[in-house]
């Protein structure tokens, strides 16, 4: 047993202390430096910027979408295997394929987004989306809601038809509004599946790489370059690991920190 | 009284039907795209619906390039990696579920397999490749397959461990008691038990490593060793891009994925929220 749970835990705490080592000497030296040099690195900052930007962006629009589908649709009805099944699709797909869909979608010259655009005569001459950046940000944050809506979506029904019906039929005795029910019934009771689906969420828009990698590589410039793409591309395209690893334990100490905080509350309800 | 309740119906369906179709509609576009002729590809107004279908890009990009090799390679990481994870991970989460752990360790795990699911993963990307390069396994399959094991592995002795709690123990005491050994009993009695849940786990692992993209992409560069999404996106950024290759190939990348989302749906929102959420 011992020896099976080692076998696991051993490459994760291997990739830690090899990070660790990595870190510390830099090149010749032993220390600090790595770290000081971020404080003066204005594209750390920026990326860490639109990391955030995007995070809270793609986490407001999927929750507020997700949990209105949720509330519209918890009800028995016919034919909903499918429209589950349906559902399923953009998020199951390989993050590199949902780049070359909306690539394909978001394409000024034959993408089917400006196509249909012009054919209602609106005028798409400046919609250029991920060439563009002003609209680069906004596209690829669209593209995250489209994927993962869905999930956020079918976590909260879950969590909604896991509530029984007496809190409701006590509320509405007592004559309370729907909003006054909603407020008071329905998400306390959802609580635990709203901090599960937004921790999920956040943790995995924090380390987004794939889709922008795909998308946009983080330009037009640095438009939409976040933190992991650009950890990426000092210890891939620089070859400068040591710093890349001081950038990762940044990242890490700041996952680790919100997702304490959301575990905290998941513990306190 | 029921005017109102027939327009909020109303109101339901319309939401139903504008998610599908904004749910679906891309996936369909990009499928189109793969099937249309170059001269169609780059029609305006787009065509949605009419065109005349084409194979070409399928044979182009399946024979004359390398997507073939690409696809060979996702499958053999993909099974491979499962297989292993799935025997390990079982194997521990039946200790885990039967066994008490000393110094209550089994209280940190959840903790610990929770936190896996939200490493970020270029954090790890970096030590990685440094460790593939001194082990020498930089390009080969082998390091995937070594990657995604250790990734899949707290995941499948979370889920089996789940499985493995809500059998009783009468069972295989029974089996026990009849001479069966430990091993003899979790092969013979429990194990056909927690069919269906392990075959729910196998799947989540296969799509996984299916879509894994970014320790392909630092781990895997030449033709012989990359997997399929490291292709496609490969081809991506380049500067002329063949759409119609492009589309055929990422359009073979979500056959397998399609066909395990449906045989499993039950269980994905389970799997996807690590057990958080019974579905």
């Amino acid at each position: 047993m011992a020896v099976l749970l080692s076998l696991s835990i051993y490459p994760l705490i291997y990739s830690v202390t090899i990070s660790l080592q990595e870190e510390t000497s830099s090149g010749i030296e032993w220390g600090l430096g790595n770290f000081a040099r971020l404080a003066s690195d204005n594209f750390f900052w920026t990326a860490m910027a639109h990391t955030f930007v995007y995070a809270a962006a793609a986490l407001t629009l999927e929750f507020l979408l997700g949990l209105a589908l949720a509330l519209l649709l918890n009800r028995q009805m016919r034919g909903r295997g499918l429209f589950r099944a349906s559902l399923l699709v953009p998020m199951m797909l390989p993050t590199v394929v949902v780049g070359v869909v909306w690539r394909l979608m978001l394409n000024p010259n034959f993408g089917a987004i400006n196509g249909t655009l012009k054919q209602f005569g609106i005028d798409t001459e400046s919609l250029t989306w991920t060439a563009s950046p002003r609209l680069a940000m906004l596209s690829v944050i669209a593209v995250d809601v489209w994927q993962w809506t869905p999930f956020v979506f079918l976590v909260l029904l879950a969590g909604l038809q896991a509530i029984p019906q007496e809190p409701y039929e006590a509320a509405l005795i007592d004559g309370s509004s729907r909003w006054q029910t909603f407020r008071h019934v329905t998400l306390p009771l959802l609580k635990p599946a709203i901090l599960i689906v937004l921790l999920l969420r956040t943790m995995d828009l924090l380390r987004v790489f794939d889709q922008i990698f795909i998308l946009t590589e983080g330009g037009p410039g640095f438009a939409t370059e976040t933190i992991s793409l650009y950890i990426y591309r000092t210890a891939f395209r620089f070859f400068d690991f040591g710093y890349a690893a001081a950038m990762s334990f940044v990242l890490l100490a700041l996952t680790n920190v919100i997702s304490v905080i959301y575990i905290r509350f998941l513990s306190h309800r | 009284m029921t005017q109102i309740k027939n327009r909020f119906t109303f109101v339901r369906i319309l939401c139903l039907f504008v998610a599908l179709v904004g749910a679906l509609a891309p996936v369909y576009w990009m499928l189109t795209i793969s099937l249309k002729t170059e001269v169609e590809q780059f029609a305006s107004p787009p065509p949605w619906f009419i065109f005349t279908p084409t194979l070409e890009h399928y044979y182009d990009a399946f024979v004359s390039r390398g997507f073939g090799q690409y696809l060979l390679t996702s499958a053999i990481v993909a099974v491979t990696s499962t297989a292993c994870a799935l025997i390990i991970g079982t194997l521990a989460a039946y200790a885990l579920a039967r066994f008490e752990l000393p110094w209550q360790l089994h209280k940190h795990l959840s903790l610990w397999i929770l936190s896996t699911r939200m490493f970020p993963a270029i954090v790890t990307a970096v030590p990685l490749f440094l460790m593939m390069r001194d082990l020498r396994l930089l390009n080969t399959r082998a390091s995937l397959i070594i990657v995604y094991t250790a990734f899949n592995l707290p995941f499948v002795i979370w889920m089996m461990r789940g499985f493995f709690a809500d059998l009783p123990r009468d069972l295989e005491e029974a089996a026990l008691v009849d001479g069966d050994s430990r091993i003899g009993a979790l092969v013979r009695v429990v194990l056909p038990l927690v069919a269906p849940g392990l075959a729910a786990t196998a799947v989540f692992c296969l799509i996984v490593s299916w879509n894994e993209f970014l320790f392909a992409l630092v781990l895997t560069q030449t033709d012989a060793s990359m997997t399929l999404p490291v292709g496609i996106a490969g081809r991506v950024t380049q500067y002329e891009i063949k759409w119609g290759v492009m589309s055929a190939a990422a359009s073979v990348a979500i056959v397998p994925i399609l066909v395990f989302a449906l045989a499993l749906q039950r269980y994905l929102v389970r799997g996807l929220s690590m057990g958080a959420v019974k579905g």
